[in-house]
C-alpha cells in the first residue's frame, strides 16, 4: 500500500486479548496502520469494536498482548517508564468525556501548566506566558485561567481538554470520540477548532469515532474496524463514495443524514455483532454477511490492495465474481422528490 | 438478497385532525427557597392524528421537560406557571394522580432513552410484558404471556418464546430497545407513543433497524408518534412534522420537508448546518 507523507506513528499486528472467564476476548486482533505526520486517520467502527483500546495501546495506556507500535520509526513497546514518559510528550491523547479527563480540583491554569512543567521543565514565567497563550488558541480567554471544570460548559471543557494535549507540541494527537458528549453546533466548532490546530501547528491525529458524519468532515483516510480488525482502509473521499467490504456498505448505509430527499439502497447485515470471546479464524462477518461463500470460513481475510492506498480485507470483493449489487453511497447525489417522503423513495 | 428497504405503507395526510395539542404551555424549576426560574416559555404545538411528529432541540431546549409533561411525570420541582395540554379535549396537567394513571399506558406510553434501565432487572422480559397487558387488558395470565410472546415477536425478536423468559441483562441494548417498543406500541396499543431519544448511545446499523420498527408500527396501525431527539438525521428520515426547540421555547414548527428544504427561523438554520457540517450540499 503505498500512501503519500511520512509516516509518524505505526502500528504492526497489534493485538489485545483480555482474559475473560471462560476464553479470551479479542479486543484488537493484528491491526496494522499508519498515521502520516500532518494528517488524520480516523478509526470507526461501532461499539466493541476494539478502535478505543487501539488508541490506547498507541501511547501503552493498555499494554498490548503483542505487536508493534513504532514512533518515528522507533519501537516504543521495549522502552522503559523513564525513556517512555520522554516520548509522551510527543503523543498526547483527547478523551471523549471533558468531565472525566480533567482534574475537578485544578483550575485551567494548573491543567495547563502540569504537562510544560513535566515534560518541558518549563520555568514559572514561562509556563504562565505559555498557559495564556495556549487558552487563546483554542478559543478561550486568560479569564478561564482562573476557572475550575464545572465552572466551564462542555465545549469549553473539550477545548481545555485540547490545549493541555497540545501544550507540549506533540507531534501526534489522539482523540477518542472527541465530540461524541457535545451538542452538534459546539460540535462543529471544536471540529474546526482541531482542523485549525492541526494546519498552525503540523498535528497528525488519530480520529477515533463512531460518528461517520464527523469523520468525512475531518479525516485524510479511514479506517473501519469490526471485531478487533480492519476490514477496509483508504482516502476518506473514496471510501465513502465507493466502500467495498459489506460492512463498511452496511455502516454507510445506515447512517442517517440529515438532509431532506437523500436516497440510501440500505445494506443489511443479519442479526447482531458476535461475541468477541474466542473469535474463530474466518471473516468475522460469517453469519451476517448477505454475499458470503464458503471461502470466508476458510481463512481470515487480510488486507488486499483493490487501489492505490485502499486496501479491503474480503475475499468476496477481491474475486470481483457475479459481483454484489451496485451500490449508491452517501456522496450518491440527493435525488429529490416533490413531496414524497424519503422513506418511500427508498423501495 | 439482504438487500432490503422499508415496507411501502402510506403516510396519513399532513391536514389531519390534532390528537394532542399543548396550549402556551410555560413552567419554571421552583429552587429550595422558592424562587422560579422559568424554563418554558409559551410552548405550543400540535400531535396530529395519525403522523410521527419530531421534536427536535439540543440539550437544555426543553424538549424532554414537555415530552414529561404530557405524561405527568415531569420534575417534582416543575410547576406550569401557565397554559393546557389537552387530550381529547381533557386538561392533562389539571389531572390528579389516579385520572393520569388510566391516560398512562392505555392512552399515552412512553418508550425512553436507556431501555437496559427502564426494564426491571428482576424480572423476565415476558413477565414485564405479560403484567401490563394483564392490568391494562384484564386478561388472564397465559392469554397475558401469549400477547407478550406475539409482541416480542412483532418487533423482529428471533425466538420470542426463549427471549420472554430473559431476564433485562441477557438483552443487547437494541435488543431491550425493541422489547420496550413491544410493550409501549403493541401491548399497551396507545393512541399516542412518545419515543424519548430512543436510539441515543446505540450504534448506526441499530438505530436504522429501531427507527425502520417504529416507522413501520406507527404506519400500520395509524400511531399517532412523538419522537423527541437532538439528531436531525433520523429526523429526515423518519419524520413528517417537525417542531424545532431552543432555549424552552418552539422557534419553529411545519412539515419536515419544509423544516429541511426551506426553515425560515435562524437556530432552525444553524441546527441544520451543524448536522450537515456544512458539507451534504448536493
Amino acid at each position: 500500500m503505498i500512501v503519500e507523507g511520512r509516516p509518524i506513528l505505526q502500528a504492526r499486528n497489534l493485538r489485545k486479548l483480555f482474559p475473560v472467564g471462560r476464553g479470551m476476548l479479542f479486543a484488537v486482533d493484528g491491526v496494522d496502520l499508519d498515521i502520516m505526520a500532518g494528517q488524520t486517520l480516523a478509526l470507526v467502527g461501532e461499539s466493541g469494536s476494539g478502535k478505543s483500546t487501539v488508541g490506547r495501546c498507541l501511547v501503552r495506556l493498555i499494554e498490548p498482548t503483542s505487536g508493534e507500535v513504532f514512533l518515528d520509526g522507533r519501537s516504543i513497546l521495549g522502552l522503559n517508564s523513564v525513556l517512555l514518559a520522554r516520548q509522551y510528550r510527543r503523543v498526547q491523547m483527547v478523551f471523549q468525556d471533558p468531565n472525566a479527563s480533567l482534574n475537578p480540583r485544578m483550575t485551567v491554569r494548573q491543567t495547563l501548566i502540569e504537562p510544560l512543567r513535566l515534560h518541558l521543565k518549563m520555568n514559572r514565567r514561562t509556563r504562565e506566558a505559555r498557559a495564556r497563550e495556549l487558552v487563546e488558541m483554542v478559543g478561550l480567554t486568560t479569564a478561564h485561567l482562573d476557572r475550575y471544570p464545572n465552572e466551564l460548559s462542555g465545549g469549553q471543557r473539550q477545548r481545555v481538554g485540547i490545549a493541555r494535549a497540545v501544550a507540549v507540541e506533540p507531534d501526534v494527537v489522539i482523540l477518542d470520540e472527541p465530540t461524541s458528549s457535545l451538542d452538534v453546533s459546539v460540535r462543529g466548532q471544536i471540529l474546526d477548532l482541531l482542523m485549525d490546530l492541526q494546519a498552525k501547528l503540523n498535528l497528525a491525529y488519530l480520529f477515533i469515532s463512531h460518528d461517520l458524519q464527523v469523520v468525512r468532515h475531518v479525516s485524510h483516510r479511514v479506517a473501519v474496524m469490526y471485531l478487533g480488525g480492519i476490514v477496509e482502509i483508504g482516502p476518506t473521499a473514496k471510501v465513502f463514495s465507493e466502500p467495498k467490504h459489506p460492512y463498511t456498505r452496511a455502516l454507510l448505509s445506515a447512517a442517517p443524514v440529515a438532509k431532506w430527499g437523500v436516497k440510501r439502497t440500505r445494506l443489511r447485515l443479519s442479526g447482531e455483532i458476535s461475541s468477541p470471546i474466542d473469535l474463530p479464524d474466518t471473516c468475522r462477518l460469517v453469519g451476517r454477511c448477505p454475499f458470503q461463500q464458503p471461502v470466508c470460513s476458510e481463512a481470515r481475510p487480510k488486507l488486499v490492495d483493490i487501489d492505490q492506498d485502499h486496501a479491503v480485507a474480503c475475499p468476496i470483493v477481491l474475486a470481483k465474481t457475479e459481483g454484489p449489487p451496485p451500490f449508491v453511497g452517501l456522496l450518491a447525489t440527493p435525488s429529490v422528490t416533490a413531496g414524497a417522503h424519503p422513506a418511500t423513495l427508498t423501495q | 438478497m439482504n438487500v432490503a428497504t422499508a415496507p411501502i405503507v402510506a403516510a396519513a395526510p399532513l391536514n389531519a385532525a390534532p390528537l394532542l395539542e399543548i396550549e402556551n404551555y410555560s413552567g419554571s424549576f421552583r429552587a429550595r427557597n422558592g424562587d422560579l426560574t422559568p424554563v418554558l416559555y409559551n410552548v405550543s404545538l400540535q400531535l396530529k392524528t395519525g403522523v410521527i411528529t419530531a421534536v427536535v432541540g439540543e440539550t437544555g431546549s426543553g424538549k424532554t421537560l414537555v415530552a414529561s409533561s404530557i405524561l405527568g411525570i415531569q420534575p417534582a420541582t416543575f410547576v406550569r406557571t401557565s397554559g393546557r395540554i389537552l387530550l381529547g379535549g381533557v386538561d392533562l396537567v389539571s389531572l390528579d394522580e389516579k385520572g393520569l394513571r388510566k391516560i398512562r399506558g392505555g392512552q399515552i406510553s412512553m418508550v425512553f432513552q436507556d431501555a437496559r434501565a427502564a426494564l426491571n432487572p428482576m424480572f423476565t422480559v415476558g413477565r414485564q410484558l405479560a403484567d401490563v397487558h394483564q392490568r391494562l387488558h384484564g386478561s388472564g395470565k397465559a392469554e397475558a404471556m401469549e400477547a407478550a410472546v406475539d409482541a416480542i415477536r412483532r418487533v423482529h425478536i428471533p425466538e420470542p418464546a426463549r427471549r420472554a423468559r430473559q431476564y433485562p441483562h441477557e438483552f443487547s441494548g437494541g435488543m431491550a430497545q425493541r422489547a420496550m417498543i413491544a410493550m409501549a406500541a403493541l401491548i399497551c396499543e396507545p393512541q399516542l407513543l412518545i419515543l424519548d431519544e430512543p436510539t441515543t448511545g446505540l450504534d448506526v446499523t441499530i438505530q436504522s433497524e429501531i427507527m425502520d420498527l417504529i416507522l413501520e408500527l406507527s404506519r400500520s396501525r395509524g400511531l399517532t408518534t412523538c419522537l423527541i431527539t437532538h439528531d436531525l438525521g433520523v429526523v429526515a428520515a423518519t419524520c413528517e412534522e417537525v417542531v424545532v426547540m431552543n432555549a424552552g421555547r418552539v422557534v419553529e414548527t411545519g412539515s419536515a420537508e419544509t423544516i429541511f428544504t426551506a426553515a425560515k427561523d435562524g437556530y432552525t438554520r444553524k441546527l441544520l448546518a451543524a448536522s450537515q457540517l456544512g458539507e451534504m450540499a448536493a
